[in-house]
This record gives structure tokens, sequence and C-alpha cells, in this order.
């Protein structure tokens, strides 16, 4: 990426949280971000979230992007999208429809991103209440096998059952990614690089 | 210091103006106390503070559009950070749509209030067309890019748009992928423009099939009826058209209706905002005057009375004359809390200005006709003048119960007496309030109070001067209850004479305390005449306490023979003891005290003693007199005192006396004496007689005229000449008395010796002498007796020798005589022998023999029968033998000035 080359800011990673209304997201962004479980359920609007931790022993900065899950706020997707380098696919598996919405964000996303291997992980939230459950685990492995593989993981916002894993599990594949990208993009960042200075001379 | 706060989350991350946020990080204040701002995008936030990590804040309207930082304040970390941020944006707010905040509407933007919505979508585009964050390009293209493009803009909007320009000015940072994305969405977003309709079509298939199957029906209806009736159905047609039409415009009409009650309540909410200062005038004034704001209440009301005193809306004249009813109300209070005390000068300096501004601008209402306060001023004058005089007497009567109360404790002696509190307390008011009382007139005068009325000089004048009057009697009262001669304070006088002698040790404080507080006076620039006042009770004080000084040195003085060491220590004058010293040093002491408390003048004080013959002078000379009339007795009781007691208590004080080798002057230390002259002696009574003699005498030629009179001057007092002059005379007297004495006890054994020597011892007559060879032993113990007295008052003083030798050469020359002529008969050699005698003592003691001691040996010689010349040769013969023998012995005599 040719944004600020500069090492000694740690590097940004930006997640973005999708999946229908009320399957807990902002749940899982608040128990990350603070620790802190909140029963009340306020629909989200589009939340901001950002903030350094250690990965892997290398200080990095987070930033989330809790996005809304209804439908009326489906038009405003495309844009925030855009700026996302990995997704978090989240779902609750006590509700099948959730479950079922995510095959439309999925296909939204790579038609935005325009890309097969964006960072993605399937998300099957609430797992605490496995009794409720409506999804049947191997459907849900099965889907995120169909996806390319994606890894599937399931949480829970409330015991925190892996909520610190899908965070970091996500941070790592978006920073493959990038070193990826970057040394792919190093040949022609030569090239650019002449022809910038030919064009100054100019 | 706490960290600093840090915001890490914000939900939702954009929206309006308005918009609640829940705000999310680190160290967003202790407790609710703590948190002291919220700013978003710069703008100020209303906030709610739930606990360190959270925050629910409202943005407000004055925050700059697009993304800003958010940014907590606490009082415990300072100005913290943000690591989100929160993107504001415009919103039009249509009739139909709610708004948290109220969005101000030009007429411009009313009128076409139905079009703006088409405008949103524009300016959203405008703000990011390609669907790109704009992050991380923040940095400025740094070309010109006016001069790389001088015919084109950067504006979506304009007709000279240039893709370049846009692009290098806002995506210069993208990249190449990025920019790609963008196109497929703008291109995207075209391509959804562009099947629009089509889409629209598709959506509403079902409606539009269902409008051409009626249309359908319609024609197919039309076609069977044929033509009949074809107007009646249009008319029907054209009905249903109408009513449909009036339905709409029902629903419009509501919508309309709203409008229009906004637009009214938004018309009232003007007229409010417009008139808000006068409808609020009551409240604020009320408000103001339970806070004691006076000033705004002044300036609201001149402000209220401009804007609208002449309006003749009968609204706001209604408002006014409520606001006049509250003035009403607010100038009583006030002229109540004018003459409320105690308060500062200020204050009530600032009351009576808001006062007199309320009253004249009252003036032309109903309401003014009601209270009419003639002259604020005057009354706070007249109120604090009240207030200290009360206070006078409050403190005055307070003090006198706190004393009897004491009383009859065990007060220990360390304290100050009550009344010296007392002084102090009514001193240190009279100080403090006189300056506000003083300044608070000035300003009435100088005009700064000045009300609709002239000024009363005379009259404050006279206050003050009755309250300086006032605060004299009191002190007065309390410090010298015996000088009181005004009847205005009941004296408080003292129960009992000690109390009154602890007292007056503590008068010189009483005197400062009061010059303290006149100096304060002086510096006010009172009139003359009260200071005068304070003058003449200072004046007083200070002879009073002058007095008392001197009177205690009285006591001093009469306790002096105690102080008796016997130490000849005078040089001038041998003889005399270091009493007088003593005496001059305790004068010293009291005159020099009694200076710096009440001689030495301090600002606008007048000498005590620049009138002769005055009361001080009087007093003063009394007391000396007395003083050294004390002494006189000191000398007297020392002289007399003859009990044995003294001698054995003081068996080592001994005199030395002058050793004959020390006619030199110079004092002699007791301890020198004892180690120089036999320890044996004892101070004798005779010892001491003779002191005093020597005492009386130095005090008489020297001392009182020099030493004390030099005293008086180097101090500064007038020199009681009197006092002196008769304390002399005393001295005098106590020298004769104490000679008289003296003599009568050395002269009496001496004298009455020699006719028992004369006869008794060996049958002695003067006309059975038989041999003549030499003295008789009577005239030879006469001598003996004579220098034994002479050495004793020598060793003493000399200046003594002549007036008691004198004395006793008389008697013994009266006692010759009268043996002499008591002599019956005498034989030749009796004859001689008696001749020589006479002769011997004669010429021996010529040097200390007056006329009457003369006249007396010349009676003793007439009385012996007359000798031959033959007889006469023989007595001088014998009698220059034995002057020659005995010369020695007698050389004492001969010396005329020792």
């Amino acid at each position: 990426m040719s944004k600020k080359p500069s090492s000694s800011p740690p590097s940004l990673h930006k997640v973005i949280m999708v999946g229908s209304g009320g399957v807990g997201k902002s749940a899982l962004t608040l128990q990350f971000m603070y620790d802190e479980f909140v029963e009340d359920y306020e629909p989200t609007k589009a939340d901001s979230y950002r903030k350094k931790v250690v990965l892997d022993g290398e200080e990095v900065q987070i930033d989330i992007l809790d996005t809304a899950g209804q439908e009326d706020y489906a038009a405003i997707r495309d844009n925030y999208f855009r700026s996302g380098e990995g997704f978090l696919c989240v779902f609750s598996i006590t509700d099948d429809e959730s479950f079922q919405a995510t095959q439309e964000f999925r296909e939204q996303i790579l038609r935005v991103k325009n890309d097969e291997n964006i960072p993605f992980l399937l998300v099957g939230n609430k797992c605490d209440l496995n009794d409720k459950r409506k999804v049947p685990l191997s459907e849900c492995q099965a889907r995120a096998q169909q996806w390319g593989g994606v890894p599937y993981v399931e949480t829970s916002a409330k015991t925190r059952e892996n909520v610190d894993k899908v965070f970091f599990d996500l941070m790592r594949e978006i920073r493959s990614r990038k070193t990826e990208d970057s040394s792919k993009a190093s040949g022609r960042a030569k090239e650019r690089k002449k022809r910038k200075l030919k064009c100054t001379l100019l | 210091m706490a960290p600093l706060p840090l915001v890490t989350g914000i939900s939702p991350k954009e929206g309006p103006p308005g918009t609640k946020i829940i705000i999310r990080g680190e160290n967003l204040g202790t407790r609710a106390n703590d948190l002291i701002a919220v700013e978003v995008c710069g703008g100020e936030c209303s906030f709610e503070w739930q606990s360190k990590n959270k925050i629910i804040a409202r943005t407000g309207i004055n925050g700059q559009k697009g993304k800003g930082d958010v940014i907590v304040t606490t009082l415990s970390g300072g100005i913290g950070s943000s690591t989100v941020q929160f993107r504001t944006y415009t919103e039009t707010i249509g009739p139909l749509k709610e708004s948290a905040v109220w969005v101000e509407e030009s007429p411009v933007q009313s009128l076409a209030w139905g079009r703006r919505t088409m405008a949103t979508s524009g300016y959203h585009t405008v703000d990011d067309p390609l669907g790109l964050s704009m992050e991380g390009n923040d940095k400025k293209f740094p070309d010109d890019l006016r001069e790389m493009f001088p015919e084109n803009s950067g504006d979506l909007s304009r007709e000279n748009f240039s893709p370049c320009w846009f692009l290098l000015e806002n995506h210069h940072g993208t990249s190449f992928e990025d920019l790609r994305a963008g196109y497929a969405y703008l291109k995207r977003k075209v391509e959804g423009q562009k099947e629009g309709q089509l889409s629209f079509l598709k959506t509403h298939v079902g409606a539009v099939i269902d409008q051409l199957d009626t249309m359908m029906n319609l024609k197919k209806k039309m076609d069977n009826d044929g033509d009949v009736d074809i107007a009646k159905r249009v008319h029907n047609l054209q009905d249903t058209i109408s009513k449909s039409i009036d339905s709409s415009h029902a629903l419009f009409d509501d919508v309309l209706k709203r409008r229009e009650k906004a637009d009214n309540s938004r018309a009232a909410l003007s007229v409010l905002n417009r008139y808000k200062f006068l409808f609020c005038l009551p409240t604020n004034i009320e408000k103001n005057a339970s806070k004691n704001e006076f000033d705004i209440i002044v300036n609201d009301y001149a402000r209220a009375k401009n804007l609208y005193g002449k309006s003749e809306i009968p609204l706001i004249q209604k408002v006014l004359a409520e606001a006049d009813e509250i003035i009403l109300e607010v100038r009583k209070e006030l002229h109540k809390k004018i003459q409320e005390m105690p308060q500062g000068v200020e204050q009530q300096k600032r009351f009576v200005k808001s006062l007199i501004n309320l009253e004249i601008q009252q003036i032309g209402t109903k309401q003014a006709e009601m209270l009419k306060i003639t002259d604020p001023a005057w009354d706070a004058i007249a109120s604090r003048a009240k207030y200290i005089e009360a206070t006078f007497k409050r403190t005055y009567e307070e003090f006198q119960e706190k004393e009897k109360e004491n009383l009859q404790k065990d007060t220990t002696k360390r304290d100050p007496p009550i009344r010296v509190l007392f002084c102090e307390e009514i001193t240190e008011i009279a100080s403090g309030q006189f300056p506000d009382l003083w300044r608070l007139g000035q300003s009435y005068f100088t005009g700064e109070l000045r009300g609709v009325n002239e000024p009363k000089p005379g009259n404050f004048k006279q206050i003050i001067l009755n309250a300086i009057e006032r605060f004299c009697s009191y002190v007065r009262a309390a410090i010298l209850p015996q000088n009181q001669k005004y009847s205005t304070v009941t004296a408080w006088s003292f129960s009992s004479s000690s109390q009154l002698n602890l007292f007056s040790t503590w008068l010189p404080t009483c005197l400062r305390h009061l010059r303290i507080s006149y100096a304060s006076l002086i510096r006010l620039d009172l009139p003359n005449e009260a200071l005068d006042i304070v003058l003449k009770l200072i004046d007083e004080l200070r002879l009073f306490c002058l007095t008392t000084i001197l009177k205690k040195a009285i006591d001093k003085v009469k306790k002096l023979h105690e102080k008796e060491s016997w130490e000849l220590s005078v040089i001038e004058f041998p003889g005399a003891t270091s009493l007088p010293a003593k005496l001059e040093e305790l004068l010293t002491e009291a005159l020099d005290e009694g200076q710096q408390m009440c001689l030495q003048l301090e600002v606008r004080e007048n000498p005590l003693f620049d009138v002769p013959n005055s009361e001080g002078h009087r007093e003063i000379s009394k007391i000396i007199e007395t003083i050294l009339e004390c002494f006189s007795t000191v000398l007297e009781e020392l002289a007399t005192e003859r009990s044995d007691d003294e001698i054995q208590q003081l068996p080592k004080q001994i005199i030395s006396g002058f050793p004959t080798n020390s006619l030199l002057p110079h004092s002699i230390n007791l301890n020198e004496a004892k180690s120089t002259i036999s320890s044996t002696i004892t101070i004798t009574w005779e010892h001491r007689l003779l002191c005093c003699l020597a005492n009386a005498a130095y005090c008489n030629k020297i001392f009182i005229n020099n030493n004390l009179s030099n005293l008086f001057v180097k101090y500064g007092y007038p020199v009681p000449k009197l006092a002196l002059e008769n304390s002399r005379s005393n001295v005098n007297m106590v020298f004769g008395n104490l000679l008289e004495m003296y003599v009568e006890h050395k002269a009496d054994p001496l004298v009455s010796t020699i006719e028992p020597s004369m006869y008794i011892v060996s049958h002695f007559k003067w006309d059975g002498v038989e041999k003549f060879d030499n003295l008789s032993p009577y005239a030879h113990e006469c001598l003996d007796n004579v220098v034994a007295v002479y050495s004793e008052i020598f060793a003493i003083s000399p200046f003594l020798l002549r007036p008691i030798l004198e004395q006793i050469i008389q008697t013994i020359a009266e006692e010759l005589a009268r043996l002499m002529v008591s002599v019956d008969d005498f034989n030749v050699n009796g004859k001689k022998q008696a001749t020589l005698d006479i002769k011997m003592i004669r010429d021996v003691l010529r040097l200390y023999s007056n006329e009457r001691a003369k006249q007396s040996f010349n009676e003793a010689l007439d009385a012996i029968p007359k000798l031959t010349a033959d007889e006469n040769k023989n007595v001088e013969t014998l009698l220059v033998s034995i002057k020659q023998r005995m010369k020695i012995q007698l050389m004492c005599l001969t010396v005329v000035n020792p």
C-alpha cells in the first residue's frame, strides 16, 4: 500500500463487523474493546473503535467499524465495506435467518472489494446458548468450506469465549495479506518511483 | 496528575449536529464532577458521565462539519485525545423530519423547502464521489493546482470541471487499486441511475399492469355503453377527480397546518426572545435582589425604562408596572439594608447608590409616590453613627460585667485587667469604625452619594463630634474614673485600691492603644475640634500615667532605707553614702519611663508642660516634693534606728571610715575596707548617724540642686524649683535635728566628765594645789575626748567636723566657765594651774571655737584671780612646753581645712 510508508506509527488494521441485526456484532466489539457485556439491545448505526493491541509481540492498532445489521442501512454498506481490510461476518447460532443472510453479506463484500481472498472470518455468536441452537455446526463448517476455506469460529460475547481469538486471527490474516501485497508491490513501486522522478523533472 | 483521557470508541461515528453519541475510552473522569468538557469536531457538547470508560454526549450545533476528534477534558487528567473521529454532516430538515436542534430557516430556504431534499444527494456526492475514504489524504497536494490547470476547476458542479484537478486534489495519495475500485463504484452508480426508470417499472410491474387492465376495462365499458351519457360519465369522473384532489389537499393541509403552527410558535418564540429581557425583568429583579446584586437591578431597570418606558403597548406597560411594584419592594428592602448594621462601608455605599439610582429612575410612576426616601445616604450615616455608639455602649457594659464576674473568681495577676482589655477593644472599635463613618460622610459630601437633596454638613460634624465624645467618655470612665467630670457615662469606679494599683501598671498599655487609634483618626483628616477631644483625653491620660509612675517611685523611695549599704561612695562629699545615688537612680528610672511614655510627643500632641503653672506642673511638683520629703524621712529614720538588733544583724557591715591618710577624696568599697582595716569594728549607731548627717549635708549642698535638677532638665521636665527648695530646707531641718542629737550624745558625756574628774577623783581643791608642772588631768581628759570625737567624725566626713565640734566645744567652754566661776578660792598654784588649763584648752580648740565659746573661755579666765606678771610668765613658759609635748596629739585640731 502506498500510504505513509514510515514504520514508526504502529500499523493499522481495519476490521469491519458485518451481519444481520441483533446477532451480537456490537456485543463482540464492546467485549473485545472494553471487556464489558452489554445486555440492552440498541440497534447500531455505525460505530467506530480504535485501540492499540499487542499482536504477536508487535504493537498494532485495530480499527473496528461496527456496522448496522438492519436492512434500513443496507444502502450505505458499500461505502463502509470499501475501507475494510478484514471482515468478521457474524451470525447467531440461535437464528437460522441470520445464518442465511451471511451469504448475502459475503457476496456484497466480494463485490465491493473485488477480491476473493480478502481476510474474512465466519463467526457463529451466542455459543453459550447451545441448547437453543438452530444452525447445526456441520452446516456452518460446510459453508465456510464452500467459501474457499474461510475459518469458522464459534464465540460468545457473553462469556468472552473466543472473542479475542476471532479479532486476533483476523488481524493476523490482514497482516500476512499486507506483507504479501507490499512484496508484490515493491517491484512496481520502484518503477513508479522512476517515473515520478521523470515527471518532476519535466 | 491522572493519565490523559483517551477516547477509543464512539457510537455512532457520524451524524448531524445534535446526535446522541456514546463515547467510550479510558480515564474519562473519576466521577461526574471530574468530567468538565466534551468537544466533538471542535464544538462543545452536553454530556452525561456514566463511568470512567463511558460518557453519553450530544453533539452541539457549533461544531465544524466533516471529521473531527472527540476531546474529553477532565479535571484530574486534563485535555485528552481520541483515536476515533466523528463525522458531522448537515442534514436538511424538511417539514416532516424530526430534529433535535433548532434549525434556522432563512426566508429563502423556507420558500424552497420542498426542493432542498434534492440538493442533499448532490452534497453527498461532492463530499466523496468515488466512495473512497479520504483518510490518509490529509496532506495537501504540494503544487498549486490553479497554476497547473488555469482554465479548469476542481469543483464538481462547475462547467470547467477537470477530473485531473479533482483527483490530484483529493486522491493524490490513493492507490491505483483503490482508484480502480472508485471508478467501478462510480460506474455502478451511473448505471444504477440509468437503470432507474426500468427498475421502477420492474418493481411496480403489478401496479402498472393493474393500471393497464383498468384502462382496458374502461375502454371496453365505454365501447359497450356506446355514446350514452358520456357527458355524465365525464362529469362523474371529474367529480371523483376533484374529490381525490380534495382528499389529497386534506392530506397535505395537515402538513400545512403543522407548518403554520410551527411558524406561529417560531414567531412567538422570536417575540419572546426579543422581549425576553422585558418579560424576565420582574423575575430577574427578584432573583438579583435575593442575591444582593442591586447593581444589576439598577442596570436592568434603567435599560427597561429606556427601551420600553414610553411604549404604549398594554402588555409592556403591564410588565413594566409589575416591575415597578417589585422595584418598590426592592427600594424598601434596600432602605432597610442601608440601615442594617454591621456591614462594610463599601457595601453600604453600593446600596445607597443603587437606591438613589432606582429612586431617580422611578420618579414619575405612581409607585414612586408610595415610598419617599428623602436622603438614603444620610440614613446610612445616621444608622452607622448610632451603631458605633451602640457598639461602644455594649462593649463598655460587657466589659463591666466581665470584671464583676472576674472579681469573684481568683484572678491571676499575669493577665491584663479587664479594663485594659476594654481599652484595647474600644480603641480598636474606634479606629475600625470611625474611618468607615468618616468615609461614608466624605462620599456623601463629595456628591458621590448625593441624592435629590442637599447635604447637611453641620449635622454630620455634630455626629462625628458626638461619636468621638462618646468614645472618649467611655475610655475616661474606664481608665480615669477619678477624673470623671462628665455625667454622660456612669463611671466605672475601682472597687478596691489594690485593683487600682494593679491597673496602674497597665496604664502605659492603655495609653498606647489610645494613641494608636488617635493616629488612625488623624489620618482621616478629621476636623480639629474632633481631634482635640481625643487629644484632651490623651493629655489627661498622659499626665495621669506620669503621676502614676512617679507615685510608684514614692513607694520605692519609702523603702529606700532597706537599701542602705553604708557604702561611702560619694566622691565629692566624703561621708555621704550611696543612698542619694540610689534616690537618683530611682528618679532617673521614673523620669525616664515617664518621659518615654508621656513626654515624648507623638503626632499632633502638645508638650505636657508647655504652660507654666498648669495643673501638670503643680501635680508633678507636688509629687516630687513628696518624694523628697519621703527621702528626708528615710534619712532621719536611718539615723534614729537605734535598735541593737540591727547591729547584730549586720556584724560584718563594717564601716571603715576615712583612714587618716585618706584625705584624698575617693570612695572606699566595703570589701576593701574590710580587708584593710580591722574587721572587728562594727557600724555603730554613731557611725550611722554621722553618715546620715553627711548625707543630709550632701543633699542640701550639692545633690538636690545639682544632680536632681540636672536630671529634670535632662529628661525634659520642668524643674520643680519650689519643690527642690522645700526639700532642701527639709533636709536641712533633718540635718539640724540629727546634729543636735549627735552633739547632745557626744557633748553630754564629755562635758559631764569634766567636773567629776576635776574634783572627785583625787579630792582636788583649787585652793590646795601643791605643785604646778603639768596640765590637770581633767584638761587632759577633756582634750583626749575631743580628739576622740574628732577622729570619729573625721573617719566619716571631715565636712562634719566644724559644725559638730563647734557645738561641742561651745558646751565645753560654757562648762569650764561655769566651773571656774563657781570656784570659791584659789591658792597661787591653783591660780596658775587653772589659767594654764583654760588657756591650754582654749588655744588648742581655738580653731573650732565660735564666738560664744571664745567668750566663755574668757569668762572662765576672768573668774580666776589675776596672776602676777611673774606667775603669768611662769604659766606661759609651761604652756609652750606642754604644747610642744602634746604637739603630735593635738595636731589634728590645728589643721584648718582637713
